[in-house]
């Protein structure tokens, strides 16, 4: 595979395993060979199953838990093998916002001290600009400056939230991993960061790895979806393309789950099957429990990852020339779905 | 029609330390009626956590002064309660799931130990009809190794499912009342289906009424018979659900509803 430009992370092959639980003893593979690319400046949303291995991805990459297998490269430098100035540098380049964003703030820290802690940590700008900067990205959260004495355990769920979010704004890294930023937030709130981050990407060329289950927020920021499932990447594709031909059937029930904002439509259906288990993941294809599509090799051979619309040809759904794959994991891939 | 299980006359909530020009919660009156499923929405810092927090009467009250006319659960006030009432009301006949289930999970006791404990407690069951009940509780909530998951301890698990985990907490006393904080933020949208539709279940099988706070306009819609609207501190819209999307009273309510049209709903 080559990109026109050399991609800022590349993740190849990431497998992430945690001790067996108790005294039974098999250890679980939450990711199970994932791999990913973001260009500078491009935004990947991560979407897919609670507990498919997204933020296990996500801290894997930063090697907050060390992978057991694959690489990750940041501009093309493999994380593992940095010394440690390099490391420190690379800390400051990529910034990552916790999924529990209360547990995330130090709650001794007024969140004027949260930010200027980067800063100061970085020696990032004097004294005076840091305060400035502390003071924009608060605005770009859309908090409130009154409330930059409180701290962590006086400010509201969402409030909490915006801090983490604008922690890892201030330090103006290259890449952002936020894992879940914007799920306590109202949708107007919402919408506004969502633009911001788009101005903030414009201008500043940071990028992202987004995950997020809110699929109309990913729709709105990322050039790149991807889709997990039980610790495998199903799909993947540029944001158009997945949402307007999504090919793997799980990312169909995915998309046909969100709850419609009127009451005259009917609830979503709940999935069938039972979802299984990362420990003992089923035969075949992962999703094969629960998928309505499946035929009777689903159950005993597992499908390879291939290519819908491959990066450097003509798009046979679209005509056009693409700039990245659609890749699925199904047997079903080249059936056309209605 | 019968009376309301839960009703809220004059509430105001505020904070003793910061010196707040106005109250986080300012004299907000609301009924809950048996079987509801009521939606409170609102922008982020409006006040809706404070409001649930002081009818669970859990503001510590050198911190917080809550003050209302009454906080009737079942026609008896919480409000004139004292804290040992108070402790045998949580848990038995109202409960909570918390916005933060990091925080509200016991980090040292497994799963299975924190669920359990409240079959035993609250339902009367032995040491091992609790682990069996705990299993299809969890079941219900989405999970397919169960044992696994009972053996976890909290920071073991993803943050989809600790949140499942303490929804199962929350729903195996069998409360009156549960008031359900941002219960799926943490949720695939699969899940959430499968999740909602279990909670929602709850209110038929055992008679719960459900408080739901949400910032989703899609699971006001789809889940909730009623919705309350709150902002700064106020109630400004209390309608129920088909009316409030068909003729939104309040400007806010309807910037809320126009910022969501045309959104995920393709
Ligand atoms: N520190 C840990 N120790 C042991 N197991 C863990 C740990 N963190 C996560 N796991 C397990 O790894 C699997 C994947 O968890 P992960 O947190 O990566 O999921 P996720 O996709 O982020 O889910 P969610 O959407 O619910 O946050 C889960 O089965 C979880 O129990
Ligand atoms: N300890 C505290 N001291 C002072 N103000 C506080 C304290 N805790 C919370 N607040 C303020 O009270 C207001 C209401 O908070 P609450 O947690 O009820 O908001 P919320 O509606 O639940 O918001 P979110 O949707 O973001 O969770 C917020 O503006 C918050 O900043
Ligand atoms: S491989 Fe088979 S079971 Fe798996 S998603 Fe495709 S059709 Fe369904
Ligand atoms: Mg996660
Ligand atoms: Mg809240």
């Amino acid at each position: 595979m080559t990109s026109p430009v050399l991609p800022l992370l590349s993740v190849r092959d990431l497998v992430v395993r945690y001790p067996a639980r108790g005294h039974s003893g098999i250890p679980m593979t939450a990711v199970r060979g994932v791999s990913l690319e973001i260009a500078p400046a491009g935004i990947f949303g991560l979407v897919g199953e609670s507990g498919s291995g997204k933020s296990s991805l996500a801290h894997a990459i930063l090697h907050l838990s060390p992978p057991a297998g694959g690489e990750v490269l940041f501009r093309g430098q493999d994380l593992a093998a940095m010394k440690p100035s390099q490391l420190k540098a690379a800390r400051r380049n990529i910034q990552l916002v916790f999924q529990d964003s209360l547990a995330s703030l130090s709650p001794r820290r007024s969140v004027l001290q949260t930010l200027l802690e980067p800063l100061d940590h970085f020696r990032i700008g004097n004294p005076a600009t840091r305060a400035e900067k502390a003071a924009m990205a608060l605005e770009t959260v859309g908090l409130d400056p009154a409330l930059r004495h409180r701290y962590p355990q006086e400010l509201s769920g969402g409030q909490k939230q915006r801090v983490a979010l604008a922690r890892a704004l201030v330090a103006e890294p290259d890449l952002i991993i936020a894992d879940e930023p914007l799920s306590s937030l109202d949708v107007s709130v919402q919408s506004r960061i969502i633009e911001l981050i788009l101005e903030l990407r414009e201008k500043l060329g940071v990028a992202f790895l987004f995950v997020s289950h809110d699929l109309s927020a990913v729709q709105r920021l990322a050039d790149t979806v991807g889709v997990m499932y039980l610790g495998k990447m199903v799909e993947s594709a540029d944001t158009d393309t997945l949402f307007e031909r999504p090919a793997h059937p799980y990312t169909r029930s995915l998309m046909a789950a969100v709850p419609v904002a009127d009451p005259s439509h009917p609830r979503p259906a709940v999935l069938a099957g039972e979802p299984p288990s990362p420990l003992t993941p089923p035969s075949g294809c992962v999703f094969h429990m629960r998928c309505g599509d499946k035929i009777p090799i689903c159950s005993t051979v597992v499908p390879n990852e291939t290519f819908v619309c491959g990066e450097t040809g003509m798009c046979e759904d679209s005509r056009r020339f693409k700039t990245i794959s659609h890749r699925v994991r199904c047997h079903l891939w080249n059936v056309t779905k209605t | 029609m019968n009376p309301p299980v839960l009703s809220i006359r004059n509430l105001s909530v505020s904070n003793r330390r910061t010196k707040q020009p106005s109250a986080v919660v300012q004299q907000i009156s609301f009924n809950l009626n048996p079987g509801e499923v009521l939606a409170v929405v609102g922008e982020s810092g409006c006040g809706k956590t404070k409001t649930a927090e002081a009818i669970m009467g859990l503001l510590p009250r050198d911190g917080w002064s809550v003050q209302a006319d009454a906080i009737e659960l079942d026609g008896s006030d919480l409000a004139k309660l004292p804290e040992s009432g108070l402790r045998r009301v949580r848990g038995r006949k109202i409960s909570m799931i918390f916005q933060e289930p990091l925080t509200a999970l016991d980090p040292v006791f497994t799963a299975g130990n924190q669920l359990a404990s409240i079959f035993r407690r609250h339902r009367g069951k032995t040491r091992s009809e609790a682990y069996q009940c705990s299993m299809e509780m969890l079941s219900k909530v989405g999970f397919a190794d169960t044992r696994n998951v009972l053996k976890s301890y909290p920071h073991q698990l993803s943050g989809g499912m600790r949140q499942r985990v303490m929804i199962a907490m929350a729903m195996a006393c069998r409360p009156r009342v549960l008031i359900a904080d941002e219960p799926t933020t943490a949720l695939d949208v699969t899940t959430q289906a499968q999740v909602l539709d279990q909670l929602t279940r709850l209110g038929q099988e055992y008679g719960t009424s459900i408080l739901l706070i949400t910032h989703d306009p899609g699971v006001v819609a789809q889940y909730c018979d009623r919705a309350l609207v709150m902002l700064e501190g106020r109630i400004v819209e209390d309608a129920n659900v088909r009316d409030l999307f068909a003729r939104p009273q309040h400007d806010y309510t309807r910037r809320l509803l126009a910022s969501v049209a045309g959104v995920g709903s393709g």
